[in-house]
C-alpha cells in the first residue's frame, strides 16, 4: 500500500461519516485539513566526522479541544502522508473518550538501528530543537510511538527544559517514572482495552468472565490483554507473535508463556501448549478476540471464518472496511480502534495532570480514572449505537466528528 | 515518490541541480552539501477564514526557511492560487544565495499562500493575512525570519502582519516584516531598489570593461516596478533608452525614449504600446532590437534558445529572477555577452530590505541618500567580489555568483558547527 492511500483512506472514513452529519462545506474541509504541518531538516554530526540530514515532520492535525498530542516515531519508512492520517485519528481518539486534547503525529524518516546511541541522543535533541517552538504542555504533547521509548522522551523534555530554563515535565508523556511518568502507563492500552470487553460484556447481559479469550500479538498491548484477562478470570486459549501462534483449550497462563518469549524471543514451542498456525489462530472457536498486533489481520479473506461474538481492537486499524462489513453481517460485536486502544492516550493524559500538578497519584488511582473514562465513553458511543441504529466504529466517529465540529463552532474563527 | 515525479523536472528540481552543478566543482562533504541544498524548516498551516457569505474556508499557507547560519532568514510571501511548495523552497534557496552574495547579514526563506486574492474581500483578504500571520507566528520575529512582499503583496499586508505580530507582542515589532509603508517604518528607497540596484550592477560592469559612457542603448523588456524604476535612474544618468515592452507589446526608438512619459502613457492606457513617441511593435520584438544593454524584467525563463541567438545587447543586467534559461545562458556566452546574473543583479531590494530591517530595529530612519549611498557601496562591493571569482576561476558571472554564495554559507555553516 503507498503511504498516499493511507491518507486517502483516511479521509474516506471521514467523509463517510461527515455525510451523515449535517455539516457546512467550510466545517468539512477543516477537519480534513491538518491545521499545521512542519518538516524540519534535522542536522546531525555522525560518528565518521561528516554530518548527516534526516528529514523529521511534526503535524497538528486539530487543537480546538486542547493541546495537540501524538507519538513520535522513528522509521525509515515514515512519510507525511503516513503521519497526516495518524494525526487526524489522533483527534478522533482524543475526542471520543472526551479528553481535552486534540491530535498530533511525528516522526522521523531514520532507521535508529543505524546510529549510535550519541547519533540517536543528538537526532532527538536537534529535532526536538527544529520544532521547540511548536511543542510543549500547553500547545502539543509528544509520546512514544515506533522505535522511541522513554529514553528519547527524556532527551526531548531535557531539551525543552533546558531552552525554557525550568523543568517542563508536561512537554512529553510516556517518560520515565522516574522524570514524572505515570504509574500503570505500560499496560493503560491493554488495561483500557479490558475494560471495553467488560462493558461490552455487560451491554450484552453476560455477567461471567468464565469466557474463552485469544490474543494476537504477544508484544506491550497483547501481553498486558492476555495477563489482564487471565487475573479476571478469562481464559486464554491461544495468542501468537510474529514467531508462531499457541494453543491451548484448558487456559494458557500468560505469565509463564512471557518467560518462554523473553528466553526464545517467540511463543512458539511453549510446552503447556501446541504450536498452531498464526492464520488459524484468528479463526479459533472463542468468545473474544483481541487482535493486538499489526493492521489490516481481519480481511475479507478470514473474516467470515471467525467464530468470537466479541472483536476488541486493541491494535490500530486491525480491520479492513471489507473484514469488518462481514463481521457485522455475522453479528460479531466489534470494539474499535478509536475507543477499544485509547486507554494508551488517557493514562498519557493523566501523565501530563499529574506532570503540570507536580503532584503524583497511585497506580490504584491511575486504574479507577481510567476505568471511569473507558466506560463513559464506552457508553456514550453505545448510545450512538442505539440512538442512530450504526456499529460502533461509525458511532464513535460519529461522537467525535461532532464534538470537535461542535468546539470548531463554539470557539469561532480567529480574527 | 512525489505524485509529480512524473510530470516534467520541477522548479525546485531544477534549482537543485543548478546549484549540485556548481557545489561539485567545489570541495565540500557529502553532508554540507546536502545542508546546503535542503531546507532547515518547512512549514505548511492551514489558513481559515470566515467568509462574507457565512462559511468558513480553508487556504494553504506555507513558510519555508532554507538556511539561518549567517542570520535570521529573509524572504517574500506571495498569494497566488499557483503558490506550491516546490516553488517556495526554490524561492527560499535562492534567497539564501542572493543574500550571501550581496553579504548581508540574512539566510533565505520563502512564504506563500494559495489564494487568488482578487476572489477575496478586503476583509477577507485583512483576516487571511492575519491568520497566516498567526498560524507561523512562532517562526518569524526580527531575529528569526523577516517576510516581505513579493507576487500579490504589498506594503498594506505587510502592515497587516506587522500589527498581528505587535499585538501578539504586546509592544511594536516594525522589524519583523519589510516593505512596510513609510508611516510605519518603511525605508526611502525601498519602492525603486531594485531598479537601482540592477543600475549600480550595470555601471560596474561597464566600469570594468572600461566602457566610461554613457551614450549607450537601453532596451528593458518589462516595465513593472523594477523596468520602469532602472528605465528612469539610467534615463536620468543620461542613457539612450530605446525600446521597452510590456505584457501588452513593445515601442521602439532609435533616438531614445523618455521612461518618465513611457511611463504616464502606461498608467493611462494600460500598456506601453501605443505610445506616441515611438514605433509600436510585438512584445518579442524587444529581444532583436539594437542595443548595447538589455534589461530582463519580467517574468521567468523569458530568453530561451529560441530567442538568444537574436540578442544584440553586449551586456544583460538581470532585474528579473531566472529570466534566463540554461540552453539560453549557454548560447550568449559563447557569444561573448556579458551577464549579470539575477542572485547579483536584482540583489537591491532584498538590500534595502535590509536596511529597513536595521532603521526599524535602531528606531532611527535614514534619508533616502544615504539609502541610495549605502546601496551603492553594497551592490559595487558584491559586484567586484563576484568578479574577482569569476576571473579568478575563470568561470561566468553566474557561476561565480553561486561559488561565492555557497562558499560563504558553507564557512558559516562550518563556523557555527552543528548543535547540539
Amino acid at each position: 500500500m503507498t503511504d498516499n492511500n493511507v491518507w486517502q483512506m483516511t479521509l474516506d472514513r471521514l467523509d463517510a461519516t461527515m455525510d451523515l452529519l449535517n455539516l457546512t462545506p467550510g466545517i468539512r474541509k477543516y477537519l480534513r485539513t491538518p491545521r499545521k504541518i512542519l518538516e524540519v531538516a534535522v542536522t546531525v554530526k555522525m560518528d565518521n566526522g561528516d554530518i548527516d540530514i534526516f528529514t523529521g515532520f511534526r503535524i497538528q492535525h486539530n487543537t480546538n479541544r486542547g493541546p495537540a498530542k501524538g507519538g513520535i516515531r522513528y522509521h525509515p519508512d515514515v512519510t507525511r502522508d503516513e503521519i497526516k492520517a495518524l494525526a487526524l485519528l489522533m483527534t478522533l481518539k482524543c475526542t471520543v473518550v472526551g479528553i481535552p486534547f486534540g491530535g498530533a503525529k511525528g516522526g522521523v524518516v531514520v532507521d535508529p538501528k543505524k546510529l549510535s546511541l550519541r547519533e540517536l541522543e543528538n537526532l532527538t535533541r536537534r529535532y526536538t530543537f527544529e520544532i521547540i517552538n511548536n511543542i510543549g504542555p500547553d500547545t502539543d504533547i509528544p509520546a512514544p510511538d515506533v522505535n522511541t521509548n522513554p529514553q528519547v522522551m527524556a532527551w526531548i523534555m531535557d531539551t525543552y527544559s533546558i531552552d525554557e530554563g525550568h523543568a517542563v515535565p508536561g512537554v512529553v508523556t510516556g517518560k520515565p517514572i522516574e522524570m514524572g511518568g505515570s504509574l500503570g502507563r505500560e499496560y493503560a492500552t491493554s488495561l483500557g482495552c479490558v475494560y471495553t470487553i467488560l462493558s461490552t460484556l455487560k451491554v450484552k447481559g453476560i455477567d461471567t468472565t468464565d469466557l474463552d479469550a485469544v490474543v494476537q500479538g504477544f508484544g506491550n498491548a497483547g501481553y498486558h490483554c492476555a495477563r489482564i484477562l487471565y487475573d479476571m478470570g478469562f481464559k486464554i486459549i491461544a495468542v501468537s507473535d510474529s514467531g508462531g501462534a499457541i494453543l491451548n483449550k484448558k487456559g494458557l497462563d500468560p505469565y509463564r508463556v512471557l518467560e518462554h518469549k523473553d528466553k526464545t524471543k517467540s511463543v512458539k514451542g511453549y510446552r503447556d501448549a501446541e504450536d498452531i498456525s498464526p492464520e488459524d489462530l484468528l479463526v479459533l472457536e472463542c468468545d473474544v478476540l483481541v487482535p493486538a498486533a499489526l493492521e489490516n489481520q481481519i480481511t475479507e479473506a478470514n473474516a467470515a471464518d471467525i467464530k468470537a461474538s466479541i472483536v476488541a481492537e486493541a491494535a490500530n486499524a486491525p480491520t479492513t472496511p471489507k473484514g469488518e462489513e462481514i463481521l457485522l453481517k455475522n453479528g460479531v460485536f466489534v470494539i474499535p480502534d478509536t475507543l477499544c486502544n485509547a486507554g494508551g492516550v488517557t493514562v498519557s493524559y493523566f501523565e501530563w495532570v499529574q506532570g503540570n500538578l507536580s503532584y503524583f497519584w497511585s497506580e490504584r488511582e491511575v486504574k479507577l480514572k481510567l476505568r471511569d473514562i473507558m466506560e463513559k465513553a464506552f457508553y456514550e458511543v453505545y448510545k450512538v449505537v442505539q440512538d442512530k441504529k450504526v456499529d460502533m466504529r461509525t458511532a464513535a466517529s460519529l461522537l467525535a466528528v461532532e464534538r470537535v465540529a461542535r468546539a470548531i463552532k463554539l470557539r469561532g474563527i480567529y480574527p | 515518490m512525489t505524485i509529480g515525479s512524473k510530470q516534467k523536472k520541477s522548479v525546485w528540481d531544477m534549482t537543485k541541480e543548478r546549484l549540485n552543478s556548481v557545489m561539485d566543482t567545489l570541495h565540500l562533504s557529502r553532508g554540507l552539501k546536502e545542508y546546503i541544498t535542503e531546507p532547515r524548516k518547512v512549514v505548511e498551516v492551514s489558513v481559515t477564514v470566515k467568509r462574507e457569505k457565512g462559511d468558513i474556508d480553508i487556504f494553504k499557507g506555507w513558510r519555508v526557511q532554507h538556511n539561518t547560519n549567517r542570520g535570521p532568514a529573509k524572504g517574500g510571501i506571495r498569494y497566488h492560487p499557483d503558490a506550491n511548495l516546490d516553488e517556495i523552497k526554490a524561492l527560499a534557496l535562492l534567497m539564501t544565495l542572493k543574500c550571501a552574495v550581496t553579504g548581508i547579514p540574512f539566510g533565505g526563506a520563502k512564504g506563500g499562500v494559495a489564494v487568488d486574492p482578487a476572489t477575496l474581500s478586503k476583509n477577507e483578504l485583512e483576516n487571511l493575512t492575519r491568520r497566516y500571520t498567526f498560524e507561523i507566528i512562532n517562526i518569524i520575529g526580527p531575529e528569526k525570519d523577516i517576510p516581505a512582499p513579493d507576487v500579490g503583496t504589498n506594503a498594506r499586508v505587510m502592515a497587516w502582519i506587522m500589527d498581528t505580530y505587535s499585538i501578539d507582542k504586546g509592544y511594536s515589532v516594525p522589524g519583523v516584516v519589510t516593505g512596510k509603508p513609510i508611516a510605519l517604518g518603511g525605508s526611502q528607497g525601498r519602492e525603486e531598489a531594485t531598479g537601482r540596484g540592477v543600475v549600480y550592477s550595470l555601471l560596474s560592469a561597464l566600469k570594468v570593461h572600461q566602457i566610461d559612457t554613457t551614450d549607450l542603448a537601453i532596451a528593458v523588456q518589462g516595465f513593472g516596478n523594477v523596468g520602469s524604476n532602472a528605465a528612469r535612474i539610467l534615463y536620468d544618468l543620461g542613457f539612450k533608452i530605446v525600446a521597452i515592452s510590456d505584457a501588452g507589446g513593445a515601442i521602439h526608438n532609435k533616438a531614445g525614449i523618455d521612461p518618465h512619459k513611457a511611463f504616464k502613457h502606461t498608467e493611462e492606457a494600460g500598456t506601453v504600446a501605443g505610445y506616441k513617441d515611438a514605433d509600436t511593435m510585438g512584445r518579442d520584438g524587444i529581444f532583436e532590437v539594437d542595443c548595447d544593454v538589455l534589461i530582463p524584467a519580467a517574468l521567468e525563463n523569458q530568453i530561451k534558445k529560441s530567442n538568444a541567438g537574436l540578442i544584440k545587447a553586449k551586456f544583460i543586467a538581470e532585474g528579473a529572477n531566472a529570466p534566463t534559461t540554461l540552453e539560453a545562458d549557454r548560447i550568449l556566452n559563447d557569444k561573448g555577452v556579458f551577464i549579470i546574473p539575477d542572485i547579483l543583479c536584482n540583489a537591491g531590494g532584498v538590500t534595502v530590505s535590509y536596511f529597513e530591517w536595521v532603521q526599524g530595529n535602531d528606531a532611527y530612519f535614514w534619508s533616502k541618500r544615504k539609502v541610495d549611498l549605502s546601496l551603492r557601496d553594497i551592490m559595487e562591493k558584491a559586484f567586484y567580489e563576484v568578479y574577482e571569482v569569476s576571473k579568478e576561476r575563470k568561470v561566468d558571472m553566474r557561476r561565480a555568483a553561486t561559488i561565492l554564495g555557497v562558499e560563504r554559507v558553507a564557512e558559516a555553516v562550518e563556523l557555527r558547527g552543528i548543535y547540539p
